[in-house]
């Protein structure tokens, strides 16, 4: 497994995928500073009478909200292509040949892969979410969230653990269909799920039924949008509040997703894997 | 080795002591969507011998071997490498491949590449170090075994893979059209290289469609055509398939062989020098030729020369190849 492991990091850092997305990244952060920074100005300026303290958390949630929502977006986009090709193209292209023909089992490249893919994403999960937080916490000012350390810790965990399950479901994707077409589907998926939790918040504020199924079951199929909320209370720390809608705005959540949802969304993403090991043990290469 | 084993359509003709094998297949199929593939492939390929597989292209010589390293999973039938059955991890310990489809990850520098496959065979850093400089010397990539293989000709590439293929001193090497981006320089070294491995105890299973390539270094060959296994065996042995000589003779007026079709199937003069005939004769057996040569004696015939002609392996090849089509053809009608 580890030589698997090894190899998919030395791949992506060779190719300089990293590279780049971190330069890109760190460009991302400057700008979201820069941003932050600007607007802490204009928010102290604004702010004033009864209702002032009120738009001022809302500002200030927003903000933080927005920057870790990209950051979101941007670490789940570079899980989904770094992963969805890791299996499939080495299929396609034949190098995995000289490989498998090597004693090594099919579950051990699978999770070689999976090892390897996550520790690179927690790496990057890690940079970013950090980035993000240190941009609202030393630029932030008047925009300021008032987050303790272990509010940090579980929003971060939540943060990371995004990214570790899409790598799980995209190798899953990589070892039955093309590289493209689990693209295709991994994108629709991370796309539905995202609408999926914005339609369950709006139908949780107007209360319809309907609109918060829907949200249930896309929440269901594919968890991202779930963790990404439940990351948001627990940095925002106002769920169940009655102007916890207020505070949070788009990217929190009326309500606290149940203990059960986050033990499903870790059996989700470890039966991802081991469909992902299943399914590689019996095709034909 | 006492090995002779002649499969004609799964029958065994004539078998004498069976050694030890380092593959074994039974019945081993593989068949894809509208029956391609290979269908009950059952051979025995002896240790320490070059083993050639031959089929035209698309016969399925490379599905045979890929579920033979538990690439793709067999239809039906079994198969032992080094007495594990195939796909289990211990089948392919002792075992080295390179593939028709040479493909290597163009990132990393020959080195690189050997060092992860040496990885991936559990040698220790020692062992790593002195076996890539070993294989790199060995296949002539020892000044550019840190250039990038994305850098590399094909003949490069291949080289590489034959050193990839051997970095775990195997025991059994897969060569999958081993000389198909080489010159003819490199074909040669190859040969010698496979030559060499063989003397030190090595089992090479040789995938090829070159015949010539088959015919200079294996010992045995088993033929394969649309997916099934036509005949295999000594390569000697199997080349005995039709006993032919070449005849210079004189004193025989208005000479013809049509006469004593007991013991001639076919003639042919070839020419005619100083009142000295040669022909090509195609004779019914071995037994047949003393026998010619006394009925030609009887005849006052004056021999100067016969000479007992080896067939090369494209006619050995054609041979079988066309035996199967008959003897299809006779099943169909």
């Amino acid at each position: 497994m580890w030589p698997i492991a090894r190899l998919t990091i030395k791949e992506i850092i060779y190719k300089r995928v990293f590279l780049v997305i971190s330069l890109m990244s760190l460009a991302l952060l400057i700008f979201y500073g820069i941003g932050t920074y600007y607007a802490q100005g204009q928010i102290a300026n604004m702010n004033r009478g009864p209702m002032g303290g009120l738009a001022q958390g809302f500002m200030s949630t927003q903000f933080y909200g927005m920057g870790l929502y990209f950051a979101a977006f941007i670490t789940s986009l570079l899980a989904i292509f770094s992963s969805v090709g890791s299996i499939s193209k080495e299929i396609e292209s034949r190098q995995i040949d000289p490989m498998m023909a090597r004693p090594i089992s099919r579950a051990s490249f699978v999770m070689g892969r999976f090892v390897g893919l996550s520790l690179l994403m927690v790496s990057y999960s890690i940079f970013l979410f950090l980035g993000i937080t240190a941009v609202n916490q030393f630029l932030g000012n008047q925009l300021k969230v008032v987050v303790s350390m272990s509010q940090v810790l579980q929003a971060g965990s939540l943060f990371v653990l995004q990214s570790i399950i899409i790598v799980a479901v995209a190798l899953f994707f990589s070892t039955r269909w093309s590289t493209l077409n689990s693209g295709i589907v991994l994108i629709m998926l991370y796309v539905t799920s995202m609408l999926g939790g914005f339609i369950e918040q709006l139908g949780g504020i107007t209360q319809i039924k309907q609109m918060l199924n829907f949200g249930i079951v896309t929440s269901l199929l594919f968890p991202i949008d779930t963790l990404f909320r439940t990351m948001v209370i627990s940095l925002f720390e106002s769920a169940d509040d009655p102007i916890s809608m207020a505070t949070q705005g788009i990217f929190g959540s009326t309500s606290a997703p149940s203990k059960w949802m986050l033990v499903y969304i870790g059996l989700y993403g470890v039966m991802a894997l081991w469909f992902a090991i299943r399914s590689f043990q019996k095709r034909d290469l | 080795m006492g090995w002779l084993c002649f499969h004609l359509y799964g029958q065994v003709e004539e078998e004498k002591v069976v050694g030890d094998y380092v593959i074994e297949t039974n019945q081993l199929t593989k068949l894809y969507v509208g029956n391609k593939g290979c269908q009950d492939i059952t051979i025995q390929v002896p240790k320490g011998n070059v083993y050639g597989f031959l089929g035209p292209n698309g016969a399925g010589k490379s599905t045979f071997v890929r579920t033979l390293l538990g690439l793709i999973q067999s239809t039906s039938g079994t198969g032992t490498i080094l007495g594990h059955p195939i796909s289990s991890l211990e089948s392919r310990k002792k075992v080295g491949y390179l593939p028709e489809l040479f493909r290597y990850p163009d990132w990393m520098t020959g080195r690189q590449l050997l060092r992860f496959h040496s990885e991936m065979c559990q040698l220790n850093s020692k062992q790593q170090k002195m076996r890539i400089e070993e294989l790199l010397d060995l296949v002539g990539l020892h000044n550019r075994g840190d250039e990038r293989i994305s850098g590399y000709s094909k003949g490069m590439q291949q080289r590489i893979g034959i050193a990839c293929a051997l970095v775990s001193d195997p025991e059994v090497i897969f060569l999958d059209e081993p000389t198909s981006a080489l010159d003819p320089i490199g074909r040669k070294e190859v040969r010698e290289l496979i030559r060499d491995l063989q003397m030190q105890g090595k089992t090479i299973f040789l995938n090829s469609h070159l015949l010539s390539e088959v015919e200079t270094i294996c010992n045995h060959v088993a033929i394969i055509n649309k997916g099934r296994l036509i005949v295999q065996g000594d390569w000697r042995e199997l080349s005995a398939i039709e006993t032919q000589i070449e005849i210079t003779l004189s004193g025989i007026e208005n000479l013809s062989f049509d006469a004593m079709p007991e013991l001639v199937l076919g003639s042919e003069k070839i020419r005619t020098e100083k009142g000295k005939e040669s022909w090509m004769l195609t004779l019914k057996d071995e037994e047949s030729i003393p026998e010619l040569i006394s009925a030609l004696t009887v005849k006052q015939g004056k021999l100067y020369q016969v000479i007992r002609q080896k067939q090369n392996l494209e006619d050995i090849f054609m041979y079988w190849i066309n035996r199967q089509e008959e003897v299809e053809h006779v099943a169909n009608r």
